[in-house]
């Protein structure tokens, strides 16, 4: 047994280097299949950070009226943390308000002047909430509705921003949705493609095959060098592609991150680098064999 | 054993066109067959039914007691590994070595590493191609491509060689070299069924000889045949 896959194996490696236009042909397309395939996996994670991005901007803050005392203030950040959809609920007073608001318009004598003029604090304390997902905002504002605290809020600034929200949401559901589609479909056409571009190989050898027939070989014996062949093909595939791509999102990485802050592509692939490059090879000879098995069959008519 | 009992052959599934019509044949075990008959008598047909690539639209094929008709497809490299096919074209594997080619005949049959090692060599000595091992098909001449394909056909010691116009693309030397080796190998004992339309080939091997003629059988002459249509 031992000995056959061996036989099987020799003869397949035999085939992939003396086939070396073919082979160079096939290989090429699969790098390019295989390269889609990377690319789309930047391009959905670029799209997650994007819409990660985009949620984080949501959220709803909470006005209280001057009259709230900060014990009650409390007590409604409380409520609102046992809720299981809050992320994080910060809470800000009037005067951390009138500090930051000073700050933020350093620059602006006017409103500088404006301030000075005032004797109280015009600003209101808030809680400012997260929820874990943009589609709980909504419950969290009912529950604020029917707090018992309900007559200390001012302002709940939710239904302003709701149509922001109800957009985003739309959007990173559209973008996560119509990505993967997207997705489907090119790794489809690019299956096909590698398909096709194997059956041509494969094509070439039918007088080969059927004189291999007429020897008595049985489809087995036929058929297992070339799904080595296919496999074989996979392999160098995807080692051209992990030794190109991690230079090239290497030159990329600094592109990105400077329209997109904080994001980093180098960062992702080099720490996810033993699940990448598995997960390449893996789908090079998965595709490899697979074509050169269904490549093969019309000839072998199984 | 070989026997064809009122074998007809049909082409393409067309029960109007006719190749061989109502056969009837007996080989016995060591002999020696040349099959006659101009383009389109049915010669090749007929060994083709018996490696089976094509199956009789009626009558029965006996090979050693077992109708070839009816055996399933699974079985049917089991039944080309025990007999010797040569053609015209040599059909030989183009991207494989001399050695590989008739290694390949021993690999199906499940030989193992150390008797292809050993025995193809030695076969590919007797053909005269013992310095061509490494030689691709491309590298040879037209009669030592045939002689490769003889080597190929007699690896696993066939009791049937089938040899189907196996000098149609040899000059003379050629011919005659291959006419002798097939002649050699019925010496030793197996049975050889040779197609053929070559007066010359035919008259030398001076043995039975079997005239056909629009897919039937219309002369057997049994000892000392002569090329008579």
């Amino acid at each position: 047994m031992k000995e056959s896959f061996k036989r099987i194996f020799n003869v397949g490696w035999t085939n992939f280097k003396r086939n070396s236009y073919l082979s160079m042909g096939t290989t090429g397309v699969m790098v390019l299949v295989l390269f889609l395939f990377s690319g789309l996996m930047s391009l959905s994670y670029l799209t997650s950070q994007v819409v990660s991005g985009l949620e984080q901007k949501v959220d709803v803050s909470v006005y209280f009226k001057t009259d709230a005392s900060e014990r009650e203030i409390t007590q409604v950040k409380s409520d609102l943390q046992s809720l299981g959809t809050v992320k994080s609920v910060e809470y800000v007073s009037k005067d951390q308000a009138l500090s930051e608001f000073k700050a933020r318009h350093a620059g602006d004598t006017l409103v500088q002047d404006s301030l000075a003029e005032l004797s109280d604090n015009p600003l209101q304390s808030s809680l400012n909430i997260k929820a874990n997902e943009s589609s709980q905002y909504a419950s969290i504002v009912t529950f604020l509705e029917g707090n018992k605290f309900r007559s200390l809020v001012d302002k709940i600034n939710f239904y302003e921003n709701e149509q922001v929200i109800k957009r985003v949401l739309a959007i990173s559901g559209g973008l996560r949705n119509w990505g993967f589609l997207f997705t489907m479909a090119l790794m489809m056409i690019a299956v096909l493609v590698t398909f096709n571009t194997v059956r041509l190989t494969i094509y070439s050898q039918k007088q080969e095959i059927e004189i291999m027939r007429l020897v008595g070989g049985s489809n087995w014996h036929i058929k297992a060098p070339y799904l080595v062949e296919g496999g074989l093909y996979g392999v160098l595939a995807a080692g051209i592609v992990s030794v190109i791509f991690y230079p090239a999102i290497f030159f990329i990485s600094p592109k990105v991150e400077s329209l997109m802050p904080g994001v980093s592509l180098i960062s992702y692939f080099v720490s996810n680098i033993f699940q990448f490059i598995p997960l390449i090879f893996f789908i090079g000879i998965l595709l490899g064999v697979t074509s050169s098995f269904v490549a093969i069959r019309r000839f072998l008519k199984i | 054993m070989i026997e064809l009992k009122e074998v007809t052959t049909i082409y393409d599934g067309d029960e109007s066109i006719e190749i061989l019509n109502g056969v009837n044949l007996h080989i016995k075990d060591g002999e020696f067959v040349s099959i006659i008959g101009p383009a389109g008598a049915g010669k090749s047909t007929l060994l083709r039914l018996l490696t089976r690539e094509i199956s009789p639209f009626k009558g029965e094929i006996i090979l050693d007691g077992i109708d070839l008709a009816k055996i399933p497809s699974k079985a049917i490299p089991l039944l080309r590994r025990k007999i010797g096919t040569v053609y015209q074209d040599f059909k030989l594997l183009s991207a494989k070595t001399a050695f590989e080619n008739v290694a390949f005949a021993m690999e199906v049959c499940g030989a193992d590493k150390g008797e292809i090692d050993s025995d193809v060599p030695k076969i590919l000595g007797i053909v005269g191609l013992g310095d061509k091992l490494k030689s691709f098909p491309h590298q040879l001449s037209g009669g030592e491509k045939q002689r490769l394909a003889i080597a190929r056909a007699l690896i696993h010691r066939p009791r049937i060689i089938l040899a189907d116009e196996p000098t149609g693309n040899l000059d003379l030397v050629n011919t005659y070299d291959v006419v002798k080796l097939l002649m050699k190998i019925n010496e030793l004992g197996t049975t050889v069924i040779l197609a053929t339309h070559n007066r010359e080939v035919v008259n030398t091997i001076g043995k039975r000889v079997i005239s056909m003629e629009k897919g039937k059988i219309v002369r057997d002459q049994v000892e000392n045949g002569k090329y008579v249509i």
